[in-house]
């Protein structure tokens, strides 16, 4: 027999494992209702009762105070005693049974909470024997859970009629029904179907006296066990379909990342599409991954840059006009400077110990031939200007991954509207802070302070966005900045 | 497989009310702060209650003239308008704050801040006139209070006050269906969650009865007519430690989210069952000048699904099935207490509603948003329950007003100290108190 099954199953967990048992944990255990939870234990102490302590709910109303109504809890011995508090009859109840009676009454309540916190934690798409109630002895039809997060919004007047519209904002009409019974429908039997269940209302439907007529409950019972069988498939789908939304823009996430990993090819990335700047984020961050590796084999390079720059640049801003294109266009370009065309990565590895952003490079380069030789600016300033006459040399503050406030000399292009705003201030800066910008970079490298950073407030006052697109390309300082001054 | 047991026992249904929030004048909309300072609350708040107590005025001494503190004749008798200034010694000042650093003489710090020597000063907008006489006790009235005063200009330069005209109980709105059958609504007040001294158990239990888990057939038939449960403040406590400023250690972090994590896991046990409303209180994580805005839902994310939780204001003011409830988390009567003498809580809550001001102490010594064109707390609709939360201990009283309104008041205790909850019942107005009790002597 099944209860005795779950009797014994009590009395290991109550004498070898020393758990508190209560009617509660009973049933959201066993999946039996409360009040069956509540005979089980009180079947319990009838037959195996002796060796165990048990813990009684006495209520009912109080002899000395005759308009409260008392509800206590009280041990086995004390039981009798207790009643004589009480007005005439009063209920009682096994509350639980353990191996002892705890000092503090609140360790009764431990094990039930733990339960009660692990079925809370429970992703929001699976409605449990907590979110909805389903053990208690009285129903709740008009209670309306939404699965899919953002709650029901409750602010609006409450329309008449309790029939459920799909969208989720009249769900709390359904809350409120007119006094009078002939309107009341009862939409729903299950108290957690949602709104993404319309047909299933429409099948399971039936009178519902606000009164609590009781021979209808065995009816409603019924229906509830079938309709809480259906709600659980409907959300599944539901959650396939959110998981599957999500799934779609994670691949797209790896998706790009290996294209990434082509470095050399030209790589004709067409993510526009994915406007998140999260992902992008992310796809900054696994892409930069794939970058590093590959561009530790530039680090050789690096350190002649100085000397090779020339030749290099022309090579580089071949390869980084790839990526540009790949980078910034499934970002919110709130702030980017453009990529100088063909600008590789190479240097920045040197300074930087940790995980570079594909960005990093590009405007870091940049900094290099402005900051090595004065032939080699102009050469690229020439060459800038055949290529994209629109490109400029800003200072740009950024906040960069690990939250350091950078600021660098960018390039910047003309595709996004931020940059274009960019352009036209920096215009006038640019020269200024070609200089400062050297004062900047020579800042200790890891740490930027924040008087760097605030060095150039005036050019990003305008631009705030720049700021707030600052999760994308930190530009540290460059060594070779160094050797400018010099 | 559900592996639900069918009961033989068939299972109640809850019953159902209508519900109507009337907290838009509680929420701060369209208010922005331009650096205003208090005056304009006050003089909308006297604007309001002159006009008022201008019509009363008519009925209650045609024959003598109203005149504006300017005014004032010496010897003539007349009827002034006003707020009323209570001049006392004790009140905190912050220049006693700053002299306590110069000073080597320690400021006593008091309870009730009153004192022998406080009077009564009234004031409008032309002036100010102290008052005398013995029908204004001090100890009665505090700062902020308008009423309309009969009397007469002494030599001295004082008003002698011969008779006092509150603006008494604002007119009242019958309920349009009375409720034929028993309905109750549940009053909760300072749980603390996570607080040392409270008792989840306690509150469990509170919880496993109104959701219909504890209790025989016949207690669950009772319960199933609650309607509504109103949570009226305080309800979280969060270590004080942890508040000063601080960084948090990861482990410090966990103990600052714990109490309100308690508190949502037991909401949402409650909203699964039945619609409750959740107001701040001065421990909660809400705004500190009244009207404190509703707590933030993001705070209870497993309750905020349901269409039954709703995070309310304080003071909060809602109809249920016709039967109109205001009351606050316990601020208002707090303040008066300090400031004014009375028998007990209720005594202060009548005087509220018959100054037919909820908070008549803002801004003053309890802090307010400073409203420019309106004064929110002014009660414009009588209701007909009035409650206070967080008080020491339970009281209810009926109230009858001069137009034949009644006024359920009801002083609701704090949970974690009393274990006591307050339930009414809208149908006659009647309240019993739900006691729970975990001390069980081993």
């Amino acid at each position: 027999m099944e209860t005795l099954g779950i009797l014994d199953e009590i009395e290991v967990l109550v004498s070898d494992k020393v758990q508190v048992v209560s009617y509660k944990w009973l049933s959201r255990n066993f999946l039996v209702s409360s009040n069956a939870a509540k005979r089980l234990l009180q079947e319990f102490v009838n037959t195996r009762g002796s060796g165990f302590e048990v813990v009684y709910t006495l209520s009912g109303w109080l002899k000395s105070n005759p308009s409260s109504y008392h509800i206590r809890l009280v041990s086995g011995p004390k039981l009798e005693e207790a009643k004589q508090e009480f007005n005439g009859n009063c209920s009682v109840q096994v509350y639980s049974v353990q191996a002892c009676i705890p000092k503090d009454p609140a360790a009764l309540w431990n094990a039930e909470f733990v339960q009660a916190e692990e079925l809370f934690k429970q992703s929001f798409t699976v409605d449990n024997c907590l979110r909805d109630n389903r053990f208690c002895g009285i129903r709740n039809s008009f209670v309306k859970h939404n699965v899919d997060g953002p709650a029901a919004s409750i602010a609006a007047p409450q329309p008449k009629s309790a029939e459920i519209p799909v969208p989720l904002k009249s769900n709390s009409g359904c809350q409120n029904i007119s006094a009078l019974p002939s309107k009341q429908t009862k939409v729903q039997q299950s108290p957690n179907v949602g709104p993404e269940c319309p047909n299933l209302e429409s099948s399971v439907k039936s009178e519902r006296n606000g009164t609590g007529v009781h021979d209808l409950a065995t009816k409603q019972t019924v229906d509830e066990e079938k309709v809480l069988l259906l709600p659980a498939g409907k959300k599944k789908g539901q959650g396939n379909r959110i998981s599957s939304g999500n799934g779609g823009s994670l691949s797209n996430l790896w998706g790009r990342a290996s294209a990434k990993s082509k470095l050399s090819s030209a790589q004709a990335d067409n993510d526009k599409h994915i406007p998140n700047p999260t992902v992008s984020a992310e796809a900054q961050i696994s892409a930069c991954e794939v970058r590093e590796i590959e561009s530790s084999d530039d680090e050789a390079q690096g350190v002649n840059f100085k000397r090779a720059s020339n030749g290099d640049n022309s090579r580089k801003r071949m390869v980084v006009f790839d990526y540009s294109d790949d980078e910034y266009e499934d970002a919110v370009n709130l702030a980017s400077p453009e990529l100088p065309k063909g600008q590789s990565s190479a240097t920045l590895v040197l300074e930087k110990p940790h995980f570079i952003k594909q960005a990093e490079d590009e405007p870091v380069i940049k900094i290099q031939s402005n900051m090595t030789l004065c032939d080699v600016k102009k050469d690229m300033a020439a060459d800038a200007a055949p290529n994209s006459p629109k490109r400029r040399k800003v200072l740009k503050t950024r906040i960069d991954e690990r939250g350091r406030e950078v600021t660098e000399v960018v390039w910047e292009g003309e595709e996004t509207e931020t940059n274009k705003v960019e352009a036209q201030d920096s215009k006038k800066e640019a020269a200024n802070n070609a200089d400062t910008n050297t004062a900047n970079n020579r800042a200790p490298p890891i740490k930027k302070s924040p008087a760097a950073g605030n060095g150039a407030p005036s050019n990003q006052g305008s631009k705030p966005g720049n700021k707030k697109g600052g999760n994308k390309d930190p530009k540290q300082g460059n060594i070779l900045s160094f050797f400018k001054r010099v | 497989m559900a592996g639900m047991e069918i009961d033989t026992v068939e299972n109640l249904q809850r019953k159902q009310s209508t519900y109507q929030s009337l907290d838009e004048t509680f929420v701060i909309q369209n208010e922005t702060y331009r650096g205003q300072q208090y005056s304009q609350i006050y003089f909308a708040r006297l604007h309001m209650m002159r006009t008022l107590l201008y019509s009363l005025v008519t009925h209650w001494k045609p024959h003598v003239p109203v005149c504006t503190v300017l005014g004032l004749e010496e010897g003539k008798e007349c009827i002034i308008v006003g707020t009323l200034y209570k001049h006392m010694k004790l009140k905190p000042c912050i220049l006693d704050e700053y002299s306590k650093e110069r000073s080597a003489v320690p400021l006593v710090k008091h309870h009730n801040f009153m004192h022998p020597d406080d009077h009564l000063v009234l004031e409008d907008e032309s002036g100010r006139v102290k008052l005398g006489g013995t029908v204004l006790s001090p100890s009665v009235y505090v700062t902020g209070v308008v009423v309309a005063l009969h009397g007469k200009e002494t030599g001295a330069g004082d008003f002698m006050v011969l008779d006092v005209l509150e603006a008494g109980l604002a007119p009242q709105i019958e309920p349009q269906l009375k409720s034929r059958e028993d309905k109750y609504v549940v009053f909760i007040s300072g749980v603390s969650a996570g607080s040392s001294s409270s008792n989840p158990l306690q509150f469990q239990l509170l919880v496993d009865h109104i959701t219909g888990h504890l209790g025989d057939e016949k207690e669950q038939g009772i319960v199933a007519e609650i309607v509504h449960v109103v949570i009226a403040g305080n309800s979280v406590e969060i270590p004080l430690g942890l508040l000063n400023g601080q960084n948090l250690a990861s482990k410090d972090q966990s103990r600052l989210s714990e109490p309100v994590q308690e508190l949502d896991i037991l909401l949402t046990q409650i909203a699964a069952g039945v619609p409750v409303d959740i107001m701040p209180g001065s421990n909660d994580p809400a705004n500190f000048s009244l009207p404190q805005q509703p707590l933030n839902r993001w705070l209870f994310p497993g309750s905020r699904a349901y269409n039954t939780f709703r995070s309310c204001t304080n003071p909060h003011c809602f109809e249920l099935d016709g039967v109109r409830i205001l009351g606050t988390s316990g601020q208002n009567i707090d303040d008066l207490k300090k400031y004014s003498e009375g028998r007990d809580g209720l005594e202060f809550m009548e005087r509220t509603l018959k100054w037919r001001h909820l908070a008549p102490t803002t801004p003053n010594t309890l802090g307010c948003y400073p409203f420019t064109d309106r004064d929110p707390f002014l009660i414009e609709s009588c209701p007909h329950v009035y409650f206070v939360g967080n008080q020491d201990k339970y009281g209810t009283r009926i109230l009858k007003g001069s137009e034949g309104q009644l006024v359920r008041l009801i002083s609701i205790p704090k949970f974690c100290d009393t274990g006591m909850v307050v339930v009414l019942n809208l149908r006659n107005l009647e309240c019993h108190t739900l006691s729970f009790e975990t001390q069980f002597s081993s």
